[in-house]
């Protein structure tokens, strides 16, 4: 058997046995359904959320998109700024960074405040989450550039414009790639935290209502759709990545 | 005029900014900092919420128990997944796939799996802080000269002499840096479990604040968490500076 088939085996083979596992001890009653639903009370729980599900799935989805397109302009240009411009770089990189690394959930009660409940705050918000890990990552892929290549361009005459558009930007393709499959999650969990916190509509209020009902089988149900939603997103993030940078050659 | 001038400048503008802005505007929702000040003395002189201390210490107690259950936990997994090739290769997709899955979506299953007190933070703060360092420890171990083990391993060293000799210095730099995310994470995790639904902890009196319009009690709050946050990224940055001497 070659190596790469025994992994796919054991890959099935444990899945499947801890799907049957965990159906064997909730039918057997070593554990309460209550709180851990066997996986055919999940499926079925599946098929009693749908009709609600999906809509706001869609409507999580939609939010995270317009944040994540807020974030990754906003980043990617503040990044290529700032990352550029040495006094602003070296005036504005501790306050960056501080924002970066503390928890924007600290802010979210205000923002609910500021913005009300609904949709506006869950953009706001996903934003922000997503904004910075793309500025932080783009910024530093700005001051990576190799500062020879900088000199040589501008010894040879090129212009401001010429460097940034010839130099600067096909350096930092592959870090504002990584940046921007790094932000989409990031966005996702912003918008569904607001959701779980202050929402009226999408997964993460429907998720917080599954819980606050009591209803396992259900939320489970919620959670593998959000999982795979998320999942699915980032591999084909991945793979657009991937013929891009086939066709970067 | 000095760097350091440039950036206090700045923070003195925003602040000047924040409060004019606050004034003009809506002094209640805007919390213009001179009336977080004095809510902040109000809240440190235990006036406002007399019971902080104990609410601080509950969060502090959370943050250090799901810290280091997620070291424990993501030691464990990493050394069994980067030691052993096959299982590495199984499970370790696996966990990178649940890794690109915004981790919040597992809280209100949490919740209702722990109820509404410490252990779902905990839980949660834990599954944050894991994945930062299991996957350092396997970044880590991918680091090692392999050839450096091979010399030792050919010098006659045991196992036990190989891992603590030879593959952990190696790894250390890799691995601080995960055990420093990884705090970072629980604590988020710990707050973040807290704010979405708690009976105590700073964020339960994050939200009492929140929901009762209490603006400044809330942003002296959340200047008192942040202080406990920066603290603990402060413990973290001085237990990696020393390690890195060590292997240096």
């Amino acid at each position: 058997m070659s190596a790469t088939l025994r992994v796919r085996t054991l890959q099935a083979v444990s899945v499947i046995a801890l799907l049957g596992l965990w159906e064997a001890v909730v039918r057997a009653g070593y554990v309460d359904p209550l709180f851990v639903p066997a996986p055919s009370a999940v499926v079925r729980g599946f098929g009693a959320i749908a009709p609600t599900a999906l809509p706001a799935l869609g409507d999580t989805l939609l939010k995270t998109a317009i944040a994540y397109v807020l974030a990754a302009a906003l980043g990617v240009t503040g990044g290529i700024v700032i990352g550029s411009v040495r006094a602003l770089h070296d005036t504005l990189h501790p306050f960056v960074g501080a924002v970066y690394g503390l928890p924007k959930i600290l802010v979210l009660p205000w923002i609910v405040l500021l913005l009300g409940f609904g949709t506006a705050p869950a953009i706001a918000y996903g934003t922000i989450h997503g904004l910075f890990p793309i500025l932080v990552l783009v910024m530093g892929a700005v001051r990576d550039v190799d500062r020879t290549l900088l000199t040589v361009a501008r010894s040879y005459g090129a212009r401001p414009w010429q460097v940034y558009v010839k130099v600067i930007l096909p350096a930092i393709v592959p870090s504002v790639l990584a940046s921007l499959r790094l932000g989409v999650v990031f966005c996702l969990l912003g918008v569904l935290i607001v959701e779980m916190f202050a929402g009226v509509r999408g997964m993460g209020s429907v998720m917080g209502g599954l819980a606050n009902g009591f209803r396992a089988p259900e939320l489970f149900a919620a959670t593998g759709l959000v999982s795979v939603a998320s999942i699915a997103i980032v591999l084909g993030l991945d793979h657009l990545n991937e013929k891009l940078s086939h066709w970067r050659g | 005029m000095n760097i350091v001038a440039i950036r206090a400048v700045i923070l003195v503008a925003i602040l000047a900014l924040w409060e004019i802005a606050a004034r003009v505007g809506n002094p209640l929702i805007y919390v213009p900092p001179s009336a977080a000040l004095p809510a902040l003395g109000e809240l440190l002189r235990l006036r406002s919420y007399p019971d902080l201390p104990e609410h601080l210490a509950l969060t502090a107690q959370e943050i250090v128990v799901a810290y280091g259950l997620a070291v424990a936990g993501g030691l464990g997994v990493g050394f069994a997944l980067g030691l052993h090739r096959v299982l590495g290769r199984a499970y370790g997709p696996i966990l990178a796939a649940l890794y690109a899955v915004p981790s919040v979506v597992w809280y209100p299953s949490l919740m209702l799996f722990f109820g509404l007190d410490a252990a779902s933070k905990i839980a949660f703060g834990f599954l944050l802080g894991f994945f930062p360092v299991t996957l350092a420890v396997l970044a880590g171990i991918r680091q090692v000269n392999t050839h450096l083990v091979t010399v030792a391993r050919s010098f006659g060293a045991s196992s036990t002499t190989v891992f603590t000799k030879v593959m952990v210095p190696g790894m250390l730099f890799t691995l601080m840096g995960g055990l420093r995310t990884g705090l970072a994470l629980a604590v988020i995790g710990v707050i973040v479990g807290e704010i979405l639904g708690s009976k105590s902890g700073m964020g339960s009196l994050i939200n009492h604040a929140y929901g009762l319009f209490r603006t400044a009690d809330y942003v002296a709050l959340v200047i008192v968490t942040l202080v406990l946050i920066v603290a603990s990224d402060a413990v973290a940055s001085l237990v990696e500076r020393r390690a890195r001497r060590w292997t240096a």
